[in-house]
């Protein structure tokens, strides 16, 4: 047997064992999505991954689901990964720009896509014109680093031209005009990112 | 289908050569990632810090199974038993298999994340923590070992 041949027919096998197991697998997203949702009421987890895959106008509705659910696990990661905060600031987030340094930081907006072409920010601190993210090591992950001072700010996920208002990440919600957004308190004492 | 899921799912039944603790690990995993997001950088590939996270959850199950011995009837993951019944691609690969479960852990992990994850030795190195220059060795001993599984297998298959 060839070294290569080796190679070659060591991925057929793994893929094949993988390929074969795909079957029992089927609802570990559920699972998973169950678990971390049951952690965070609060985000309305599972409306937020129905919405995901409701709004897809695709056929491909079954693949797109499990790409949902997916997404939601993933979207989570996005969502803590942004998280600098302490205490119970999340909640009640007590922004206070009287007080507050001007000083502009740096905020990082995460959301998975996977399979996303085109993935932008809009909000009040760009006058809602689309600030790219971008994807470049392609997992599925896509970030936008934007200084911004402190602040409240309102904003919005645009995915392959859909409007993402609910960023699970975000303090709070709002809904203007049966749209919502998400907000963001930036700064303030230590409140916010 | 999801690419994590079944580069995750891959790496562990690869790792641990059980499809149930392979899915069980894989579901920790994905858990064990958001419980530890804290510790993640966006300067990491997202793959490479679940895979690392997958791969020590692996380790840990395997320290586990050797103190905790449990005796299994010898399966195989897949493909018939019957020599009849068998084309050849299959019967190439049931022997892989066999070979793989015999490969000690230290070689059969990079070999996992080399052939199926297709992953660099850098990144393999990272996710093992051991430094990359083993990584090649381990996977060409690893290679050549596995031939030799195989051709003895193909051996005692002919003579027996």
């Amino acid at each position: 047997m060839r070294p290569d041949e080796i190679e070659e027919v060591l991925r057929d096998t793994l893929r094949h064992e993988v390929a074969e197991a795909t079957p029992r697998l089927a609802d570990l997203e559920e699972r998973i999505v169950a678990e971390l949702g049951d952690r965070l009421p609060r985000l309305r987890f599972v409306d937020w991954m129905r919405s995901l895959v409701a709004s897809t106008q695709s056929g491909r509705v079954g693949q797109l689901a499990v790409l949902g659910a997916t997404a939601a696990v993933f979207l989570i990661v996005g969502m803590v990964i942004t998280q600098d905060r302490s205490g119970g600031s999340i909640l009640t987030p007590t922004f206070a720009p009287t007080v507050a340094s001007h000083t502009s930081q740096e905020v990082l907006f995460v959301v998975p896509a996977l399979d996303a072409e085109r993935v932008a920010v809009v909000g009040d601190f760009n006058a809602w014109e689309e600030t790219p993210l971008s994807d470049e090591n392609e997992d599925g992950i896509w970030t936008a680093s934007i200084p911004l001072d402190p602040g409240r700010y309102e904003y919005a996920f645009v995915i392959d031209g859909r409007w993402w208002g609910q960023d699970p990440s975000a303090d709070e919600y709002v809904r203007t005009f049966g749209q919502y957004s998400s907000v963001r308190y930036v700064g303030g004492g230590g409140d916010g990112v | 289908m999801s690419r994590y899921k079944d580069a995750v799912y891959g790496l562990c039944l690869g790792f641990l050569r059980n499809r149930a603790d392979a899915e069980d690990l894989t579901h920790d995993a994905f858990i064990r990632a958001y419980d530890n997001l804290r510790r993640y950088h966006l300067d990491k590939r997202f793959s490479t810090w679940i895979f690392t996270i997958a791969a020590n959850l692996c380790r840990n199950r395997l320290r586990y199974r050797r103190n905790h011995p449990v005796v299994e009837p010898p399966t195989h993951l897949a493909g018939g038993t019957d020599p009849a019944n068998i084309i050849a691609k299959e019967d190439r690969q049931k022997r892989v298999q066999d070979s793989l479960n015999s490969l000690p852990y230290a070689y059969r992990a990079p070999l996992v994340l080399r052939f199926y994850n297709d992953l660099s030795y850098r990144e393999i190195g990272e996710i093992l923590a051991i430094p990359e220059g083993t990584v090649k060795t381990r996977i060409h001993r690893a290679k050549a070992m596995l031939k030799g599984l195989i051709e003895k297998d193909v051996m005692q298959h002919e003579t027996g």
